[in-house]
């Protein structure tokens, strides 16, 4: 027993030693889990550092963990950058920042957040904090739809009971929706199992289209989804770039590596002390993009009106 | 060395709260042999219950007094459906789990985050009087440890009383709680309602930690306290005298080096769990080791 313990004190001293030889100041990405949007925010956090022309190795330095999606790796990740005294904290959807800010208090270390829906809700704004809110464009999406599908009632949305940036959007979609002369129908699920069951339910019930939000449980297997839309002849509205490449006909959404390099831009004016995580508010992305996947859009027979052809940005794959 | 310090106290601040979940899962995995998955859902259930009370302007620590009654009722709820119902032990342990992560979610109305204008338990008025000195860090290490060997030494009391001796009894030899005329259906119940409190409590005070609730902190809880019991009765296994909590405390601690060990080899973010449980199974490995040579030598 003593032998062990004096093994795991041995590694931890000299993991300390190792991890105090960066030179420059680190930036500690706590992102709460491997997924397309989540990665494309931390793609484009260092392109906003690079940016604002700083430069890798000589301004920054990257240290980079993932939390596999479990909140008590996150905060046990956030404290590991508190220990190493890093300059900021880069924290990567909502457990991962609240993980962060729980964790940066003490040593009052600045956090910088994004892809969080609610920064208010979430209570991030007060104090050494900042960063970039993904909420989604709720009426934007749907006047996209009504354009592209004039003639439909109804639209079908699976959520996450569980996530909150779900529910708020479906309440949004809820209270906008009449507003462009549709119904909604939403289907709550609490598992990523549960998801084509729900899909099943909305085909069923006869929706014009579905609309997708940035839901994790749904985005992670829409493309069985769309297997049993396109079959149907239902048309997928998607929530950002990745989704219609996958199949989704259009959608007016976030570009995330968009939404990363603001968040860097942020983070490197703390940096250089230009300015402090306390008095910056948090930013939400101010343009979003209409993208579009012409194969898809030809298959249900659905053209582009001029307006909106213009601005469209063709994101089908190959 | 500050670094190597800092870590230290945060990872043992993990591990000695979590320890509070360890102890429950030691009475239901190893003392009643119950393998209870509701843990996955009363942890959440106390952070909760919790979250909502701060945030309402109750005395933090009278919330983790009452997230404790709420998780001791989940337990009873799982008791009930085993013993009464006659539903095997997993699938009472779903049941409740299941329905528990609907409760949790209709407690806290979405995941709740508590503002740093709320005094939590690391911030309240005794303990700011009595360690206001020390950072928050380590106030939240001394608040930790307290709750630790305090709930350590309630527990131990109680196994040495009649009923303690009791429970103890019906994990290891039903026949002879039921020949002492007393119903081992009713202790399996008893152990599940204390395991229960203890993992609601944990997760209040992690919610108190992290000031937030989240529906899915709950998920892989069952399984860290089955690891954690394990690898402390492991290691300790040749040593009778070591007692059934201190096991559960080390091996929470022990766990929580390893995840602070994987992080901070510095290797690619997504090898985290892969290198955790490499590091579980060094240590599995030469906690038998030890074992095979104090064999050799007797």
């Amino acid at each position: 027993m003593k032998k062990l313990i004096s093994v795991i004190v041995a590694a931890m001293m000299i993991l300390t030693l190792t991890a105090s030889a960066f030179a420059a100041p680190v930036i500690g990405i706590n992102q709460y889990g491997e997924h397309g949007s989540l990665d494309n925010c931390r793609e484009g956090f260092i392109q906003g550092l690079l940016d604002a022309g700083l430069v890798e190795g000589e301004d920054f330095e990257i240290k980079y963990e993932n939390a596999g999606f479990d909140n008590a790796i996150a905060s046990q990740i956030a404290q590991n950058f508190s220990a190493n005294n890093v300059a900021i904290m880069c924290a990567i959807a909502t457990p991962s920042a609240t993980a962060c800010f729980a964790a940066a208090e003490d040593k009052d270390i600045p956090v910088v957040f994004t892809a969080i829906t609610d920064p208010v809700e979430a209570k991030l704004v007060d104090g050494n904090v900042t960063g970039t809110s993904d909420k989604l464009p709720v009426e934007a999406q749907l006047d996209l739809i009504r354009k592209l599908q004039p003639d439909a009632d109804t639209i079908g949305i699976i959520y996450t009971t569980s996530e909150p940036n779900s529910v708020s959007a479906i309440a949004e979609y809820q209270e906008k929706g009449p507003e462009y002369g549709f119904a909604i129908e939403a289907v709550g699920v609490t598992a990523q199992s549960e998801v084509t069951q729900a899909a099943d339910t909305l085909i069923g019930k006869g929706v014009d289209c579905f609309s997708n939000l940035t839901d994790n449980n749904v985005v992670g297997v829409l493309s069985s989804i769309l297997e049993k839309t396109d079959e149907a002849g239902i048309p997928i509205y998607g929530s950002e770039v990745e989704q219609v490449k996958l199949g989704c006909i259009a959608a007016a959404g976030i570009d995330y590596i968009q939404l990363g390099r603001q968040t860097g831009m942020m983070a490197a004016k703390i940096l250089t002390g230009e300015a402090s995580a306390y008095d910056m508010p948090y930013e939400t992305i101010s343009e979003y993009g209409i993208y579009v996947n012409s194969e898809a859009l030809a298959s249900f027979g659905i053209e582009l009106p001029a307006d909106i052809a213009e601005k469209a940005i063709e994101s089908s794959e190959g | 060395m500050s670094v190597f310090l800092d870590l230290l106290v945060s990872t043992l601040t993990q591990g000695l709260i979590y320890a509070l979940l360890s102890y429950g899962i030691f009475i239901t995995y190893k003392i009643l042999d119950f393998p209870d998955l509701s843990v996955d859902g009363s942890f959440p259930l106390g952070a909760a219950v919790s979250a909502v009370l701060l945030v309402k302007g109750m005395n933090p620590y009278l919330t983790l007094v009452v997230a404790m009654l709420v998780g001791a009722l989940a337990g009873l709820v799982t008791g009930v459906i085993h013993v009464r119902f006659k539903v095997r032990d997993l699938l009472a342990g779903i049941i409740t789990m299941t329905a528990l992560f609907s409760i949790n979610l209709q407690i806290a109305g979405s995941n709740l985050a508590v503002d740093r204008s709320i005094d939590t338990i690391f911030t309240g008025k005794p303990v700011m009087a009595l360690f206001g000195n020390l950072s928050l860090m380590h106030r939240k290490l001394v608040v930790a440890l307290i709750l630790a060997i305090l709930f350590k030494i309630i527990l131990d009391l109680f196994f040495k009383t009649k009923c303690g001796m009791l429970l103890r009894a019906t994990g290891n030899n039903a026949t002879v709680v039921t020949s002492l005329a007393v119903d081992q259906g009713r202790m399996k119940i008893l152990g599940l309602v204390i395991a229960n409190a203890l993992v609601a409590l944990c997760g209040a005070v992690v919610c108190h930690e992290q000031r937030s609730f989240s529906s899915t902190m709950g998920t892989g809880q069952m399984v860290f306290g089955l690891a954690t019991v394990i690898i402390g009765t492991t290691l300790f296994r040749r040593m009778s005298f070591v007692k059934g909590t201190t096991c559960a405390v080390c091996g929470s601690i022990i766990y929580k080096i390893c995840i602070q060990v994987a992080i901070s080899l510095g290797l690619p973010a997504n090898l985290l769990k892969l290198v955790t449980a490499v590091l579980f199974l060094v240590i599995l490995i030469l906690g038998n080791a030890n074992r095979g040579k104090v064999k050799k030598h007797a």
